[in-house]
């Protein structure tokens, strides 16, 4: 049997690269250039002629107009991008497929065979639309079937892969690529890689120290050409480019010459650039960027409880941390060792590829087997940490063989022979070599001893490190019309996960009208009210697409599904009128007009400067802190709007996302504004917890309550709102849970049910509702009396600011 | 937050005893995921201290994930460890079903 073929792509903002893992092996691909790496840069000539990679790269300077690069950046914008000497226009993920179609076409070159599946490898914080983007980029490109898999974990993988010593213990990779830096917690254990936590900043990476030299360069320049002038930009990417290039001489060297063959044209004035740099300038100029990455690594660790020093080993990832100066800060602060051996370039791609055999992903294209025994379906692991994994199987049709043996590839071990049963179904197990491709032949005998010939005769398992299913990032829910939020899958939740909850209309859709809408919010984040966590899609049901009117209080079987890339789908089963609803409008990331950027800076000031005088009255001094550093975030956005003015649309982008990260800080340090609040708040649900579940809970509810009391203890003294709020909702099911287990809970609702019933939507149904649960009540009937009070629930109203705050949300 | 329904207990999800190592805990996942697949009778129900229940592939696979962190597969172990309440326990109601507001703060429900 051939060798499979695993292929792992690093789709980069700067540059992509290739791997292939044969099951022992894995291997970089060359382009047609014998270089490892290819720019993410496609040029489009008069003719329509695309160009990709560093031939491409050559234009960006000769012809910046129609030579694209860095459009990963806009992935899931609407954003066209124009290539005005052909006359046409591509979005983003057009652009990456152009890359994808190169670097498959090098694979085939080196390999002999198209590909036809693969793992693509995107950013840790890439949002929803961003990864489905990635995917339709594969799709163009001729891939049948891809699976996203997140940087970090793509780094660890390789990392962990290439450990002699089994790389057991914590450690953290350190990616910092082009324009993004991630940085993840991981541990290692039998084999087992799991993600600790990760953090990062989305605006910080190579681009950023180009910028800073630029900057220097400029100002030494007897014109200087401003970043807000759209004049100057042609100046400002001719130096930004030098400045690159020599950034990247200067990892090696001490001296770089920056001299451009024609002089600049600044404000009509010829203006000659040959100027010297030193590394220790660049250094100089950089080091505050890495110690704003060291901040994030620190900052990640004492999350996890780590002290720095504690961690085994760091990995370094992406072009910048080939830089020596990178390289010593990171071991100075982190106080560890650099792992070495490791190729910061492709690390990525060979992670993806190994995540490929994981995800039994064969790249090469499904071969039409011509069955020429008994058919078998297998379930086995096609890695597998664990030495001695699980075989299980089934034959195809009527009477099975009998008996079935495998046979390792080495002969030097075989199977005891299992049983097959009357229904075709069979379990076995195999052992493994550490470390190994390990071939095992199916030998399958009928009653009568005679052999019997199966499809497939073999099949391959690879011991070596597995990770689990990739973990979701960030908790996904249901915005209710109450302001709350439903969650549906908690973040951490091993993808792919599907949940399912009835939900309630709060209004009536009538049937026909157009105006009559049913909205479903789905949102991320960490907390309970819909308005903190961001809109990622919507199921609208208008009322022209349904067969019948839904009265209020219908329900609404709402089904979340996501796949392990991260790919949403969302569904809505309404049973009173049988139909089921699954258009969810990906919310596209929304385009960002210069002119909205500076009325969103503007509001964002005034709320710091509120939050700030606030936090001084009650002298809190944490919530100070972060506020400084917001400011300092502001004044970046701020440079990045300038930049947008002057036509920058990577900027623009960049900007929107930064006003919103900000935009989430300011609501957490809200948060913490209403501290003494939530401090109080949270002593009173630990005392009522308390009495509650040790009145009536069991033991284990008891132990339970104990461990979540410790949890919110620590996090009220580390000031953690957010964690509060988990913890306090935690204690609180936990109460209810032991409350509800006595007869008097439903007594109690019902009363206080049934005392707001004048505002209930439908009185003549609350009414009828309250005769039949007092006739519950008579009768102790605690099951009847349940399914009243929660349809008195249903009846109650819910308050229209909260709802708008909710994204309109139709249901609760 | 699934572990606090004691019949959603991984360790009875995956059928294991509380002191499974985590090779163990991955190898019964791996094994039942692929029973599940082929559609095998055995596998398509586990028993708890409230009676069978239907096992999914979803229930499997987030049951590994919950036994993979160590603070969460404490929280099963203790679960699992102690012994069951002698009544089926109701269900809270759904947090969706907010509408009495005072009374449930009372009875620290929280929001
Ligand atoms: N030898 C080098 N020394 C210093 N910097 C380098 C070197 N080689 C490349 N770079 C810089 O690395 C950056 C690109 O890094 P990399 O290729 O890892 O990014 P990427 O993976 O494309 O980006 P991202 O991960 O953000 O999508 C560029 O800013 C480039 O200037
Ligand atoms: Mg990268």
């Amino acid at each position: 049997m051939d060798k499979p073929l695993y292929v792992g792509i690093d789709l980069g903002t700067t540059n992509s690269a290739a791997a292939v893992f044969d099951g022992e092996q894995v291997s970089v691909i060359r382009n047609a250039q014998g270089a490892t790496v290819t720019p993410s840069v496609v040029r489009l000539d008069k003719q329509g002629r695309i160009t990709v990679g560093t031939r491409a790269r050559r234009f960006v300077e000769q012809d910046p107009a129609n030579t694209a690069a860095e459009f990963k950046r806009l992935m899931g914008t609407e954003k066209a991008i124009e290539f005005p000497a052909a006359g046409i226009t591509r979005k983003p993920e057009e652009l990456s497929a152009e890359v994808l179609k190169a670097l498959r076409q090098d694979i085939h070159d080196q390999l002999g065979v198209p590909i036809e599946r693969a793992v693509i490898s995107v950013p840790a914080l890439f949002e929803l639309p961003q990864s489905a983007a990635t995917s339709e980029a594969a799709r163009l490109a001729g891939f049948q079937r891809v699976e996203l898999l997140q940087e970090p974990i793509a780094s660890a993988l390789a990392a962990g892969w290439r450990a002699d010593d089994d790389g057991a213990g914590t450690w953290l990779v350190f990616d910092l690529g082009g324009g993004t830096f991630d940085a993840s917690l991981l541990e290692t254990r039998d084999g087992l890689l799991r993600v600790v936590g990760h953090d990062g900043d989305n605006f910080l990476g190579g681009r950023d120290f180009d910028w800073a030299i630029t900057e220097h360069l400029a100002s030494r320049l007897s014109v200087v050409p401003r970043r807000n002038n759209p004049d100057h930009q042609a100046a400002l990417r001719a130096l930004r480019l030098a400045a690159e290039d020599a950034k990247i001489e200067l990892s090696r060297g001490e001296k770089a010459q920056v001299a451009l063959a024609q002089p600049l044209s600044i404000d009509g004035q010829d203006v000659d650039v040959d100027l010297e740099l030193t590394r220790g300038t660049v250094e100089q100029l950089c080091a505050p960027l890495v110690d704003r990455a060291l901040d994030v690594c620190v900052r990640l660790l004492s999350a996890h409880g780590l002290a720095p020093g504690r961690v085994g080993k760091v990995v370094l990832v992406g072009g910048p941390t080939v830089m020596p100066m990178v390289r010593s800060r990171v071991a100075a602060r982190l106080e560890t060792q650099i792992a070495e051996g490791h190729d910061p370039m492709t690390l990525v791609a060979q992670g993806a590829a190994l995540y490929a055999a994981t995800a039994g992903l064969d790249g090469r294209a499904a071969q039409v087997a011509v069955p020429a025994g008994r058919q078998v379906w297998l379930q086995y692991p096609a890695v597998s940490a664990d030495l001695t994994p699980h075989v299980v199987g089934k034959f195809v049709g009527d009477n099975p063989p009998a008996k079935i043996k495998l046979v390792r590839g080495d002969g030097a071990w075989s199977s005891p022979e299992a049983t097959v049963g009357p229904d075709g179904t069979f379990l076995t197990s195999v052992t493994l070599l550490p470390r190994r491709a390990c071939t095992f032949a199916i030998e399958a005998r009928g009653a009568g001893g005679e052999v019997v010939n199966v499809t497939p005769p073999a099949i391959t398992i690879v011991q070596g490190l597995t990770i689990g299913d990739p973990p979701l990032s960030r908790t996904l829910g249901v915005a209710l019309a109450n302001g709350h939020v439903q969650v549906y899958l908690e973040r951490g939740a091993p993808l792919p996960a599907r949940r399912t909850f009835t939900h309630h209309t709060v209004e009536t859709v009538a049937k026909g009208s157009s105006e009559s809408i049913l909205r479903i919010p789905i949102v991320q984040g960490e907390m309970t009210q819909a308005d903190l966590c961001r809109l990622v899609g919507t199921l609208d049901i208008g009322g022209d697409s349904i067969k019948d009117t839904v009265p209020t209080g219908s329900a609404v079987e709402v089904t979340i599904e996501l796949d392990r890339g991260g790919r949403l789908a969302a569904r809505a089963l309404i049973p009173a009128i049988g139909q089921v609803f699954e258009h969810v409008a990906h919310l596209l990331v929304p385009d960002a007009a210069p002119e909205a950027l500076d009325a969103a800076l503007r509001d964002l000031r005034r709320q710091l400067m509120e939050l700030r005088a606030d936090a001084f009255r009650h002298g809190l001094g944490h919530v100070i802190e972060k506020l400084d550093r917001l400011e300092a975030r502001m004044s970046e956005a701020e440079r990045d709007i300038d930049a947008a003015h002057g036509g920058d649309a990577d900027a623009a982008q960049r900007a929107r996302r930064a006003l919103l990260d900000i935009d989430g800080t300011m609501a957490d340090a809200d948060l913490a504004k209403k501290w003494p609040e939530l401090d109080n708040e949270a002593r009173r649900v630990a005392i009522s917890a308390s009495s509650t579940v040790g009145l009536h809970g069991t033991d284990a509810e008891r132990s339970l309550l104990q461990e979540v009391l410790a949890a919110m203890d620590k996090a009220r003294k580390e000031k953690d709102a957010a964690e509060l709020e988990r913890q306090m909702r935690l204690a609180s099911r936990l109460s209810g849970a032991a409350f509800n287990r006595t007869p008097e809970a439903w007594e109690l609702y019902f009363e206080d049910a049934a005392s707001e019933i004048s505002r209930c939507t439908d009185l003549p149904k609350a009414n009828r509702l309250v005769t039949e649960g007092k006739a519950a009540l008579d009768r102790g009937d605690t099951t009847e009396l349940r399914r009243v009070v929660k349809a008195l629930w249903a009846l109650l109203p819910e308050d229209s600011e909260a709802r708008r705050k909710a994204y309109d949300s139709g249901v609760r | 937050m699934h572990e606090l329904k004691l019949e959603d207990n991984p360790f009875f999800v995956l059928g294991i005893a509380a002191d499974a190592s985590r090779i163990e805990i991955e190898r019964e996942a791996q094994k039942l995921l692929g029973m599940l697949e082929l559609g095998f009778v055995d596998a398509q129900t586990y028993p708890t201290p409230l009676g069978p229940r239907p096992r999914t592939a979803e229930l499997v696979r987030a049951a590994v994930a919950a036994l993979r962190d160590p603070y969460r597969r404490l929280v099963a172990e203790l679960w699992a460890r102690h012994a069951p309440p002698a009544k089926p326990a109701e269900p809270p109601p759904p947090a969706s079903t907010a509408g009495t507001p005072g009374l449930r703060d009372k009875l620290g429900w929280g929001r």
